[in-house]
């Protein structure tokens, strides 16, 4: 007993609390998992499955919320780092390799910031705003679908969904501009009322001849309709609704050339101005899911959402380990070794002057990259979610590109300019490209 | 409450500029003096829809520390008062109490984009005062480093005038061209910004190598870096649109206004003090004076922006003869170290970037100039902004503004 | 130098002329009255014959016992920078025409001349201080401005006047440090 309490004694006060809440654990797990198993578990699993809605609706929720954040700092970091290049700069190379982490930093040190609000600032809205804002934009992530069954919620009426969602981020930037008690953020938020309802506009009835063509609201059916050669993306039928489309959603999402909700140069930053902290950091947030949002409507309705370009072989490979009995785990031991002897072999007979150990180390990298290939093109044939999660990021991300490259190189527009170009040009355009798609339907059907 | 008071000065709890919770909705009266004059009456009272933004001293893009209170009805500007001062460091008085050759580095960090014009003006008027003839290698000199300067001046207004319209990238490739010219210039004057090489009678210093070798380089591909910049952006529909009939001046209005510079010859007048008032060795050399809005209704923020352009390529022409005509000799008058010219008057102007940059100065026979006017042309060319912008956009405030390529050091003085 | 333009502006302006023309490098100067102004301005300005239509500069000066203000012209027809000296106006209520009339851009420089000499430019509708404060209550340029003193009685020192408009200007007791003649 001494012994123990003098060895107590040395450790340190956090020691004392620590150890003896570890044997604690140790007894007390054990039963409880087993407690859980036994009687707990059955009972939760038939709560879960009677819930079935609900449960997957909570899971969607939070893991839309959760992969937006990564999004957002992804696309930050890829903005300014091709705008860097544009520019003929280094950018961001501190934090991370090649800066990687920089976006991530600077969202923390949003959260470190001073939360400021404006003595004569109306509180309660103006706390409340941003997150109108974010949240709006966040939600929409609940009916795109991310792969073939990845979808939040797949609602009959995805579509309205979307653009209902979608355009109540306007209040929230209203209400945050109204709020700050500042004519600058008055006048960014007033902008962004009219750029978002007149685009709003043009944005929705490019998209009708879409709905007429597939005959469905759905958003994972229009995905669907899609699949097969890249000839059967609706880009092909509806150029002209895609073009519309592209440009009424960058005035939605209040990018460069439309970014005059913002403009440095004028309102200095428009409904923004008087934001600091982390209520600044989620209309900031919601700039960039806002990006990844128009990119990812860009690919589900116009660019075959999740399906690949071309059909790919797709296979359910009957691997049965199984059966090899006794030799499979001499082929787990052997096999290996023996890939990468043989790789080894020909960097060892070709550079007959490097050492033995750099030729197996060649040798076990391929050995390594191959491995993984062939784990990769497994999963890719295998399970049509990994194929279509690839797909649909790429193409994704290659809008998102797009949109970063136009905010390296346009100037900005002026708010008349901006206004007449939605009225005068995209919206007769719009109604022409549903009028022509609803003819040629109804020319296809009588023929 | 205390008397209001004017403007920054010592604000305090009893200042009607602050405003505290329950107050809000008193902050009527803009400024919190009585009107002074006629017109600030007019400016400061309201008509129904219309409301005051005010613009700086804080503002990304008014280039420096600039001051507008915009009087707006929705996002139309009905009205603007530009208001001045806080820059001012009083460089007239500065320079009466410095002897004529610091008078140079005092005057200097006036237009701080192109500073070897601000230079250029007073030692020309000393020149006159002390009847000193500079060495024509001195002469050659001045213009090719001039020359460059204004080269360096445009490509960087280039940069500015995008920015300001909201374009990120061409301010960095005009920073590539102007630093390649700083740098070079650094390497002859041994400062990159400040050059304070003019002297009183020449030029501090010959050409040197290192000069010598990075100009070449740079000559070598100047035009063709020229052309790949105004690739960037004359070519793109939004950032025409958004200059194309702003701010039209002509030119018998740009007379009566005083513009001088860029800004009069793209209002249709062909007026370069290079040409129209020929000094240093101008009239030996071959250049055109570019001219654009020659029609009646003048020139816009367009034409002001694309003439810039057109002189830069002028401006290369020049540097190209003063190589080829460069004369030998020596670069400094022989001159007494303490100058005390006879009493009298002299006034000189040089073509600046910007346009007439001009001295007065009076002499009283000591060694300090008795008074030192010092005529900027950005100062004469902010007053066009207030004209040029009513009944316009808000946005087009800085379109405006960015094209007539004010610098607000030599506005303030 | 230019003899030809001496003849012409002794001829048409011979009544106005407050002083002999002199001609020193490439710069004619004239001496005027400031009543005469507006008179001499026109005429420069709208006669062919002389065709002034830059202004160029418009500097205010204070010699230590009298004011002027000096205007620098430009022409096509000369090769001469023209400057014309308003002279005589008194120290304590200098007053002279605007010129605002005929060069609407004299506005920002004379309000200039005003912030700095006190120089009252009678027509300018906008003449207030441009660079100074507006409860600023000196001017710096004149030749009695000193810097101690006058720091003191401005907003940094801690009194607060309100400019008056068009007010007479104040002026220091002390004789001013420096003079030139003319």
């Amino acid at each position: 007993m001494t012994a123990i309490s003098k060895s107590l004694g040395q450790v340190t006060t956090a020691g004392k609390v620590i150890i003896p809440l570890l044997l604690v654990i140790l007894v007390v797990g054990p039963i409880a998992t087993y407690l859980l198993a036994t009687v707990a578990g059955p009972v939760i699993v038939d709560v879960l499955n009677s819930n079935l809605g609900i449960v997957r609706f909570v899971v969607a929720i939070t893991g839309v919320l959760l992969f937006s954040i990564p999004a957002a700092f992804i696309i930050i970091y890829m903005e300014l780092k091709v705008i860097a290049f544009m520019n003929l700069r280094i950018g961001p190379d501190r934090v991370g390799p090649k800066g990687a982490a920089h976006s991530v930093i600077a969202g923390l040190k949003v959260l470190t910031k001073e939360d400021f609000s404006p003595n004569a600032a109306d509180r309660t809205i103006f706390t409340w705003a941003p997150v109108i804002v974010f949240l709006t934009s966040v939600m929409t992530f609940l009916v795109i679908p991310f792969g073939p069954g990845l979808v939040g919620a797949k609602l009959n009426i995805g579509v309205l969904y979307l653009f209902s969602v979608g355009g109540m981020s306007v209040v929230g930037l209203l209400l945050a501009g109204w709020s700050s008690f500042n004519k600058y953020s008055l006048l960014g938020g007033l902008r962004a009322a009219a750029q978002v309802v007149s685009y709003e506009i043009p944005l929705t009835l490019s998209v009708v001849g879409l709905i007429l063509l597939a005959g469905t609201l759905s958003v994972d059916q229009l995905a669907a309709n899609q699949a097969g050669w890249f000839t059967n993306w609706y880009v092909f039928r509806q150029p002209l609704g895609a073009l519309i489309f592209f440009i009424a959603a960058t005035a939605e999402a209040n990018r460069t050339p439309f970014d005059l909700t913002e403009a440095d140069s004028e309102i200095v930053a428009g409904f923004a101005t008087e934001y600091s902290g982390m209520r600044f950091g989620f209309l900031f947030f919601a700039e960039y899911v806002n990006v990844f949002i128009i990119s990812a409507l860009m690919t589900t309705f116009f660019f075959g959402a999740w399906n690949a370009p071309f059909p790919f072989p797709h296979l359910t490979v009957a691997l049965d380990p199984g059966s090899l009995g006794i030799m499979l785990p001499i082929a787990i031991a052997v096999g290996p070794l023996l890939v990468t002897l043989a790789l080894a072999v020909p960097f060892w007979l070709i550079r007959t002057k490097a050492p033995a150990w750099q030729a197996l180390l060649a040798g076990f990298a391929l050995a390594n990259l191959l491995a993984f290939g062939a784990i990769g093109l497994l999963t890719y044939i295998s399970w049509d979610w990994v194929a279509g999660l690839i797909w649909f990021f790429v193409k994704s991300f290659m809008f998102v590109f797009v949109f970063v490259w136009m905010r390296g190189t346009f100037p900005r527009v002026r708010v008349d300019q901006l206004m007449g170009f939605a009225w005068k040009w995209l919206l007769p355009a719009s109604l022409l490209n549903l009028f022509v798609t609803a003819l040629a339907i109804i020319v296809v059907k009588s023929l | 409450m205390t008397t209001p008071t004017g403007l920054g000065h010592h604000a305090s709890e009893d200042d009607p500029r602050i405003m505290l919770d329950g107050q809000i909705g008193q902050y009527e009266q803009v400024p919190p003096y009585p009107p002074r004059t006629e017109r600030e009456a007019e400016f400061y009272s309201l008509r129904d829809g219309e409301m005051f933004l005010n613009m700086g001293p804080q503002h990304p893009s008014t280039h420096g520390v600039l001051r507008v209170v915009l009087k707006i009805n929705g996002e139309n500007v009905v009205d603007l008062d530009p208001v001045l001062g806080y820059l001012h460091r009083g460089v007239e008085k500065l320079c009466e109490n410095s002897d004529y050759h610091h008078v140079i580095s005092q005057i200097d960090p006036l237009e701080y984009v192109s500073s070897l014009f601000m230079e250029w003006a007073p030692v020309m008027s000393f020149e006159q005062l002390l009847d000193v003839k500079v060495p024509r290698r001195a002469e050659y000199i001045r213009v090719l480093t001039g020359e460059l300067l204004r080269v360096a001046s445009h490509v960087l207004f280039q940069g500015w005038m995008a920015l300001d319209l909201g374009g990120l990238a061409p301010i960095l490739y005009s920073f590539i061209e102007r630093d390649e010219i700083v740098e070079m210039l650094a390497a002859l004057t041994g400062q990159r910004m400040l050059f304070n090489y003019f002297r009183i009678g020449g030029v501090n210093g010959d050409l040197n190598h290192e000069f010598m070798s990075r100009l070449g380089d740079w000559m070598s591909r100047a035009l063709v870096q020229h052309e790949a910049n105004i690739g960037l952006l004359n070519e793109n529909e939004i950032f025409v649109r958004r200059m194309r009939d702003i701010g039209r001046l002509d030119g018998e209005t740009a007379k009566r206004m005083g513009v001088s510079g860029p800004n009069i010859r793209a209002a249709g007048v062909p007026f370069d003090v290079r040409r129209a008032h020929p000094y240093s060795v101008y009239p030996e050399l071959e250049f055109d004076i570019p001219v654009r809005g020659t029609g009646p209704a003048g020139g816009d923020s367009l034409d002001r922006y694309l003439l810039r352009l057109d002189e830069v390529r002028e401006s290369i022409r020049i540097i190209d003869q003063c190589l080829h005509n460069m004369p030998d000799g020596p670069v400094m008058a022989r001159l007494p170290r303490l100058m005390r010219p006879r009493p009298g008057r002299a006034w000189a102007a040089v073509e600046s970037p910007r346009g007439l940059f001009g001295t007065y100065v009076i002499s009283d026979g000591t060694d300090q100039p008795f008074r030192m006017k010092i005529h900027d042309p950005s100062f004469v060319h902010l007053q066009l902004v207030g004209m040029l912008m009513k009944n316009n956009l808000i946005a087009d405030t800085m379109a405006v503004m960015a094209s007539l390529d004010p610098v607000m050091g030599g506005i303030d003085k | 130098m230019d003899r030809s333009l001496k003849a012409r502006l002794e001829a048409r302006l011979a009544d106005h002329l407050a002083g002999p023309i002199r001609q020193r490098h490439d710069q004619t100067e004239i001496r005027i009255r400031p009543a005469d102004l507006l008179e001499v301005m026109r005429t420069l300005h709208d006669d062919p014959d002389f065709d002034f239509t830059i202004i160029a500069d418009l500097a205010g000066v204070d010699t230590g016992t009298t004011m002027q203000v000096v205007y620098h012209l430009w022409s096509a027809k000369t090769t001469d920078w023209l400057r014309i000296i308003a002279e005589g106006m008194p120290r304590e209520d200098p007053r002279i025409p605007s010129l605002t009339g005929l060069w609407p851009g004299a506005e920002w420089m004379e309000r200039e001349t005003y912030d700095m000499f006190g120089i009252i430019f009678e027509g300018n509708r906008d003449l207030r201080r441009i660079y100074m404060p507006p409860d600023y209550a000196s001017f710096p340029l004149r030749k009695d401005f000193y810097l101690p003193d006058d720091s003191a009685r401005s907003p940094g020192g801690g009194a607060r006047h309100v400019e008056q408009p068009n007010a007479p200007v104040v002026t220091s007791t002390r004789a001013p440090r420096r003079t030139v003649r003319g």
